[in-house]
């Protein structure tokens, strides 16, 4: 049995709390759909429950009852996440904290601490996520927090109006200063640690292996990979492969990359000819290392990004944000083209005991071809002539999946088609391996981009020639060229879209979704994609060619106390005192003329003491001019007042 | 304090996560802390601050100094509050071309008088983050009576007067004159035509017959202190102005007639709070 111990409340924090429980869930809210459904429940039994003793003037539950709700809380959150550092157990912890915290306040002042854990909620919001309502959001729940913080301190009868007011007029003040701060503050683009933001929400994308079925399950996505801004022309859409990863170990069923072997070698390995297409990518996250980039990519100023010995762009580290770059590439272009024995058998192998009929099938079309070129050439001619089709739902393959589905499904989709494409090759003893990425992209004409969805995710492959290097040969190409020619999204309002299984959203919707895109990707690129780059070409627009960080600074403490000193100014002229009246001015005249001074927040009847001992006027003409000064100044409206100061003032000779 | 340190670790997150809107936060975070700091000095700047009188009080007990302080801006001045070092006056908002009265109330423990020199004006104003503060010297003063002795012994009979009472208590004195309005005079005496006509405070002034009161006299007192002199006889007036008898009061320095009223009880005392420090 617990006591409940006497700590009533007087109510006043009534006209407080309600703001600031306010303020607390709807820095909650975004995090309401990754939190354990308990915690949110706690956070309103706990709002609800310190409401109701508000209202009540009751008593706040014991040391004891809220002890043991925090332990059994730590221990959920403990339990729930088996860590307590990240993004997502931290908002929960402060999701705890504020909970526990409320049935504690005893005092307006400690609603301090609520507040400041509705601020860091919303950092961490911020944190998770950052979309395009998440500016209004931020600004929505400072106001709320701002609000419920004037609450706190001001008198309890204070009208929400004034509250609310007083805190938009403030925050409106602060915001250019922010903004200011915001554009001149020296980013830096490497983290000094690296905490993982959320690992408990999915991110759909391409991984390192590829199954059977994987990426036909990303043909439905409809989220946005990465966008792309052309500086050159637009290439052709049968063109644009965007290069992610190589796979080149197989195991009779998938294919798995190995982890980027980081060297220089590879880019030196590679020549280009013709234009380059230069480009700029704004890139969702995927906690992998990969970058995308058109094939081939040959320069990019992505930090801490290098090529891999298998021609892929690669980070030192997952890509946990969206992230911008710029890239040149060339579609022209000669990769590898000498290569070891050693390199060399590892894009022969294959699994000695699976897909055997593939093998044989290999073997001998290779030698009815006679060269490796009309080899390939036969395959896609196989492809394209027998019944072979393209199909988002292909029937499910048995133990020898590659067997299976040349001879007896003949349904598939990319991967499908790549994976028996580059197992024939090897079988012949042509090097070749799965590249994985994405396969063109819907021209976004509202804002003159290109948006490339996971729907986009393809599969194809590459074979190797001696002194050609790694040539792409997509089959995938040769069963649905539409696939290449239009793109996915083009298909889908074509109709050939329905035979692959893929359905088309009405005209309209979809105007409206690339019209919303195009606002998230302006977005993107100026707000979020604001750092070092950005930053440096920005002062490079107002003069200051690579600035030091040092000079990035002092401009911005230049620049804010240059706006703070501007916000003075116009409220000194806003509050320009009222000028003296008509019997100040009289009031003075007199003491100019009495031979004494008046001195600093002394009041006319002290004055009229002082100077009414060595003065050259009579003590009682100074208590005459002093009563009528007084009269007509705080007296009110005579008239009569100010006439006998008047005339007062004028018979002092 | 907290606020800064709040300010730096979000700054440290939204670097190291280099995360735009949570810089755009911190930045919003970081201004409002200058803004701020900007409102809490704009709070005080330009208040009008005046005396408002403070009535005397006996020793021991606290002295209300009266302040006004008038808002003649056009923006509302927040939660402002006067202090003398630990004490403080209430909060008041004022509103433009608002006054409010502050009181400071200031222990007393001896008589003569209470001296406020300075004082200050403060507010925490918008978010308690920060604090602006001025000070007034006004050097201003409340007026202490000696505290009344509890158990006094009576007046001496020898002080009484003979002779018998003209006056019943209820009865209208006779009107002596008019004098300037001093602090502890009644408002019943004011005399408001007067002030209507020339806009002075004035007192009525009553005086009753000299043979019929009481004389209370400093110097008949034998072996006793003057601080116990001075809180016998504040006890002597106090009882004696209950009962409505005339009396007065014979110091050393001035002997005051006797009559009754406030205005009389007022001049006695102050003389007892007065008496040895006139010089001040």
């Amino acid at each position: 049995m617990s006591r409940i111990k006497r700590h009533g409340t007087d109510g006043s924090l009534l006209s407080s709390l309600p703001w600031t429980l306010a303020s607390l869930a709807l820095a909650l809210l975004p995090h309401v759909i990754y939190l354990p459904v308990w915690i949110s429940a706690a956070f309103l039994a706990c709002g609800l429950w310190r409401y109701t003793i508000e209202k009540r003037r009751a008593a706040l539950p014991s040391t004891w009852i809220r002890a043991a709700l925090a332990l059994a809380c730590f221990l959920g959150v403990l339990f729930e996440y088996q860590t307590i550092s990240g993004v997502g157990p931290g908002s929960a912890l402060l999701a705890i904290m504020a909970s526990l915290k409320l049935l504690e306040t005893r005092k307006r002042r400690d609603q301090f601490v609520l507040l400041f854990i509705a601020i860091f909620l919303v950092m961490s919001a911020l944190l998770r996520e950052q979309y395009l309502w998440s500016l209004p959001y931020l600004v929505v729940a400072m106001i709320f927090i701002m609000t419920a913080w004037l609450r706190m301190s001001a008198a309890a009868s204070e009208s929400i109006r004034r509250s609310f007011a007083t805190g938009g007029r403030l925050l409106l003040y602060a915001a250019p200063i922010a903004i200011v701060m915001w554009v001149f503050f020296p980013r830096i683009s490497s983290p000094f640690w690296a905490v993982p933001i959320d690992t408990s929400s999915g991110v759909s994308g391409l991984s390192s292996t590829m199954s059977p079925g994987d990426i036909s399950s990303l043909s439905l996505s409809n989220e946005v990979a990465f966008r792309v801004r052309f500086d050159s022309q637009i290439p052709a859409a049968r063109d644009l492969y965007w290069r992610g990863l190589v796979l080149h170990q197989f195991n009779g069923r998938s294919w798995k990359g190995s982890e980027p072997s980081m060297g220089r070698r590879a880019a030196q390995q590679i020549e280009v000819r013709g234009e380059p297409v230069r480009y700029r990518i704004t890139m969702e996250a995927t906690r992998q290392h990969w970058v995308y980039a058109l094939d081939i990519p040959y320069q990019w100023d992505l930090h801490k990004t290098r090529m891999s010995a298998q021609q892929v762009l690669a980070r030192d580290f997952p890509i946990d944000q969206r992230i911008a770059y710029q890239v040149e590439s060339y579609t022209d272009y000669r990769a590898e083209a000498d290569m070891n024995d050693f390199v060399r058998d590892r894009y022969l192998a294959l699994p000695d005991s699976s897909n055997r009929r593939t093998a044989e099938l290999a073997r001998q079309m290779r030698r009815d071809a006679g060269s490796d070129g009309a080899y390939i050439n036969a395959l896609l001619a196989l492809f394209h002539d027998e019944d072979f089709y393209y199909t988002l739902q292909p029937p499910p393959l048995g133990r020898n999946p590659v067997d299976n589905f040349l001879f007896d499904t003949r349904r598939g989709f990319c991967e499908h088609y790549a994976s028996a494409f580059t197992v024939m090759m090897r079988s012949a003893g042509i090097p070749a391996r799965i590249v994985l990425g994405y396969q063109g992209g819907e021209l976004n004409p509202l804002g003159n981009y290109m948006i490339v969805r996971q729907s986009d995710a393809h599969a194809w492959a590459e074979v190797w020639f001696s002194g050609r290097g790694w040539v792409r040969v997509d089959p995938t190409a040769a069963v649905a060229p539409e696939r290449i020619e239009l793109g996915i999204a083009e298909s889908m309002f074509d109709g050939i879209g329905l035979e692959w299984g893929l359905s088309a959203p009405s005209k309209f919707l979809h105007q409206m979704q690339l019209r919303w895109d195009a606002m998230n990707a302006q977005w993107n690129d100026w707000v979020l994609g604001y750092g070092p780059e950005k930053q440096n070409a920005f002062m490079a627009l107002l003069g200051m060619d690579n600035p030091s960080w040092r000079k990035m600074l002092l401009t911005l403490i230049t620049l804010v106390i240059g706006m703070i000193l501007l916000i003075s100014g116009i409220l000194a002229l806003r509050y320009r005192p009222p000028p003296p009246d008509r019997a100040t001015i009289l009031y003075r005249r007199f003491v100019a003329k009495t031979g004494h001074q008046l001195s600093i927040g002394e009041s006319p009847a002290a004055f009229a003491m002082r100077a009414s001992s060595g003065s050259r006027l009579s003590a009682d003409t100074i208590l005459d001019i002093t009563n009528s000064y007084q009269e007509a100044r705080y007296g009110g409206v005579d008239a009569l007042a100010l006439q006998r100061l008047e005339t007062q003032v004028a018979a002092i000779p | 304090m907290i606020y800064a340190l709040m300010s730096f670790a979000m700054l440290m997150g939204s670097m190291n996560y280099n995360n735009n809107l949570s810089f755009l936060l911190t930045f919003l975070l970081i201004a409002l802390g200058f803004v701020a700091m900007h409102q809490c000095q704009r709070n005080l700047v330009g208040l009008d601050v005046s005396f408002a009188g403070v009535e005397p009080v006996f020793a021991g007990q606290s002295s209300q100094f009266r302040i006004v302080v008038t808002n003649h801006s056009k923006s509302p001045r927040n939660r402002i509050r006067l202090y003398v070092d630990t004490t403080l006056s209430d909060i008041h908002d004022l509103e433009p071309g608002e006054s409010q009265v502050f009181v400071i109330a200031l222990a007393t423990d001896k008589r003569g008088w209470v001296k406020l020199k300075r004082f200050g004006i403060r507010t925490l104003f918008p978010f308690e983050l920060f604090r602006s503060w001025a000070w007034l010297h006004m050097d201003i003063r409340g007026l202490v009576y000696p505290k009344p002795l509890d158990d006094a012994p009576p007046p001496p009979a020898s002080q009484m007067a003979l002779g018998h009472r003209q006056h019943d208590a209820r009865g209208e004195e006779d009107f002596a004159g008019l004098r300037r309005f001093v602090v502890g005079d009644s408002p019943r005496n004011v005399a408001w035509k007067a002030y209507a006509r020339s806009g002075q405070l004035l007192s009525k002034q009553f005086s009753g017959a000299d043979t019929s009161s009481q004389w209370f006299d400093f110097s008949e007192f034998d072996n006793v202190g003057v601080e116990e002199r001075l809180s016998t006889l504040a006890r002597w007036i106090i009882d004696a102005d209950r009962t409505n008898e005339d009396y007065g009061l014979k110091m050393p320095s001035d002997d005051i007639a006797p009559a009754h009223g406030e205005a009389h009880r007022h001049r006695c005392l102050e003389a007892l709070a007065l008496y040895g420090l006139e010089h001040e």
